[in-house]
């Protein structure tokens, strides 16, 4: 079985066609990924026979940061974009911009395979690592769709603050909490553009619902299934899913194990119907704790923050020196002591002292993983940084 | 930095209060922070910054910022201006 990585594919795209076109069973993974390419090669070997033709294989590390082998077929990706083409309107789109890794479920299926199933011009950055080639290729934009993840939207603004890209028509965002506090910034960088909240996972390769971002009036709100999806929520809350576009299988330290039709597949956060046919998130499984007594939120308090900060914020939890499980808040860049004070109002205006964080600290630039989501399990180990209040 | 500095510095930042807003005769009842699991932050921080340990009914008996300065003097912490 083939390996791509993604530097190969960002130089050049057309290896990615190559493979797809191809019957043998392949695997696009990051460089820096929580595996190493002896365990993905080991992991590979692990595919029953009739996986490995037709499929093709991406690595995910999620929020736990334990890598696994996430293994789609093709068939079932290229019909979720058709279906997604139709439901986020795409058709006026000319061109897909990519700014995360395409080893990352999103921008390879919402965005590579949009690309090349409906041959539409693929534009390839490097994201914020390189924002001149960013700008220039936002600048040059023509009827052009954008994938974002959230935690962008501050660099967006940080980097391109008096500009605006009206070339965009397109704006998703998926793979974490959707920006709905910093719509307002979005709309003016993209003064044309039709933004959408999308939601899904890795094992749903990767869309469950879509929601236009006017539809509703918080964060939370992921929006209804794509058609032929089922969501469905455990006992403990976690919200599960059935889909014709699912992945076919999971490889993870203990092996291959296959999803099949009939299985109700956890994505690792909890939600509930909103009772007009939308669905909400209340935060990831492990996002939602207790703390002396108190059922603390960790995306709840998220917002809080977001509504008075305007650079990026996360949060890690701990234990405290009482041995309770607590959480800390990082934010970048650093804030001013004002800025600080108005965040810890808030927490003192809206929730009791068991939720506020047990510290507020900032980073000059926040860790982020190859798919552009907060490395939170990184937070915890940073040496460099600076505290600017904690709780005695 | 002066006792009663010391005081209101760490007042203002364990019950998240505004400088102008802090008083000396401030009560329990005007500080809405002032919950229980303050009560604890405030006696780590007064440990913290003056060495001496409440017990946990004389934090619980603080019913007000006055109680507080009274309590540490009678330990030798003196808030003459």
């Amino acid at each position: 079985m083939h390996i791509l990585f993604d530097s190969e594919v960002t130089a050049d795209p057309s290896l990615l066609a190559r493979c797809w076109q191809g019957e043998e069973t392949f695997a696009l993974v990051p460089e820096k990924s929580g595996g190493s390419n002896d365990w993905i090669a080991d992991k590979l070997n692990c595919l029953p026979d009739e996986h490995r033709r037709s499929r093709f294989v991406l690595l995910t590390s999620g929020s736990t940061g334990e890598p696994k082998l996430i293994v789609g077929l093709r068939e079932r990706s290229e019909a979720l974009v058709r279906a997604l083409h139709e439901l986020q309107q795409s058709e006026p789109a000319a061109e897909t911009i990519v700014t995360l890794p395409l080893t990352y479920s999103y921008a390879f299926v919402n965005q590579w395979l949009w690309a090349t199933v409906f041959k539409r011009r693929l534009v390839v950055t490097h994201g914020f690592r390189q924002p001149d080639l960013l700008r220039a290729s936002l600048q040059q934009a023509r009827d052009a769709m954008l994938c974002l993840v959230g935690i962008q939207v501050p660099l967006l603004d940080q980097n391109f603050s008096n500009e605006a890209f009206p070339g965009v028509l397109r704006v998703h965002f998926a793979g974490g909490r959707f920006p709905h506090e910093q719509l307002h910034a979005i709309r003016r960088l993209f003064p044309n553009a039709r933004i959408f909240n999308n939601y899904g996972c890795a094992e749903a390769m990767p869309r469950l619902t879509l929601r236009p971002a006017e539809d509703a009036q918080e964060a939370a709100n992921i929006g209804r299934p794509l058609p032929g999806i089922e969501l469905n929520t455990s006992d403990t809350g976690e919200l599960l899913f059935r889909s014709p576009y699912r992945a076919v299988g999971v490889v993870d330290r203990c092996g291959f194990m296959e999803i099949t039709p009939d299985m109700w597949i956890g994505t690792g956060d909890l939600g509930s119907a909103v009772g007009d046919g939308t669905w909400r998130l209340t935060g990831r499984a492990n996002e939602v704790f207790k703390r002396y007594g108190e059922k603390i939120s960790l995306p709840l308090l998220l917002s809080t923050v977001l509504r008075n900060w305007s650079g990026q914020a996360a949060f890690y939890r701990e234990m405290d020196a009482k041995g309770e499980e607590g959480h800390a808040l990082m934010l970048t860049p650093h804030p001013s002591e004002t800025q600080v004070r108005t965040i810890l109002k808030a927490f003192a205006a809206e929730f009791g002292r068991a939720h506020w964080p047990l510290r507020l600290e900032s980073v000059s630039e926040m860790p982020l993983l190859p798919n552009g989501k907060v490395n939170v399990a990184a937070l915890a180990k940073i040496t460099d940084k600076s505290l600017h209040w904690y709780q005695r | 930095m002066h006792n009663r500095e010391k005081l209101k510095s760490l007042l203002v930042d364990v019950f998240l209060l505004e400088p102008a807003e802090f008083r000396f005769d401030m009560t329990r009842e005007e500080v809405p922070t002032w919950d229980s699991l303050g009560v604890v932050s405030m006696a780590v921080g007064i440990h913290q910054t003056f060495g001496y340990h409440f017990t946990p009914e004389e934090a619980l008996a603080i019913q007000g910022v006055p109680d507080i300065m009274k309590l540490l003097e009678t330990k030798g912490i003196s808030f003459d201006a």
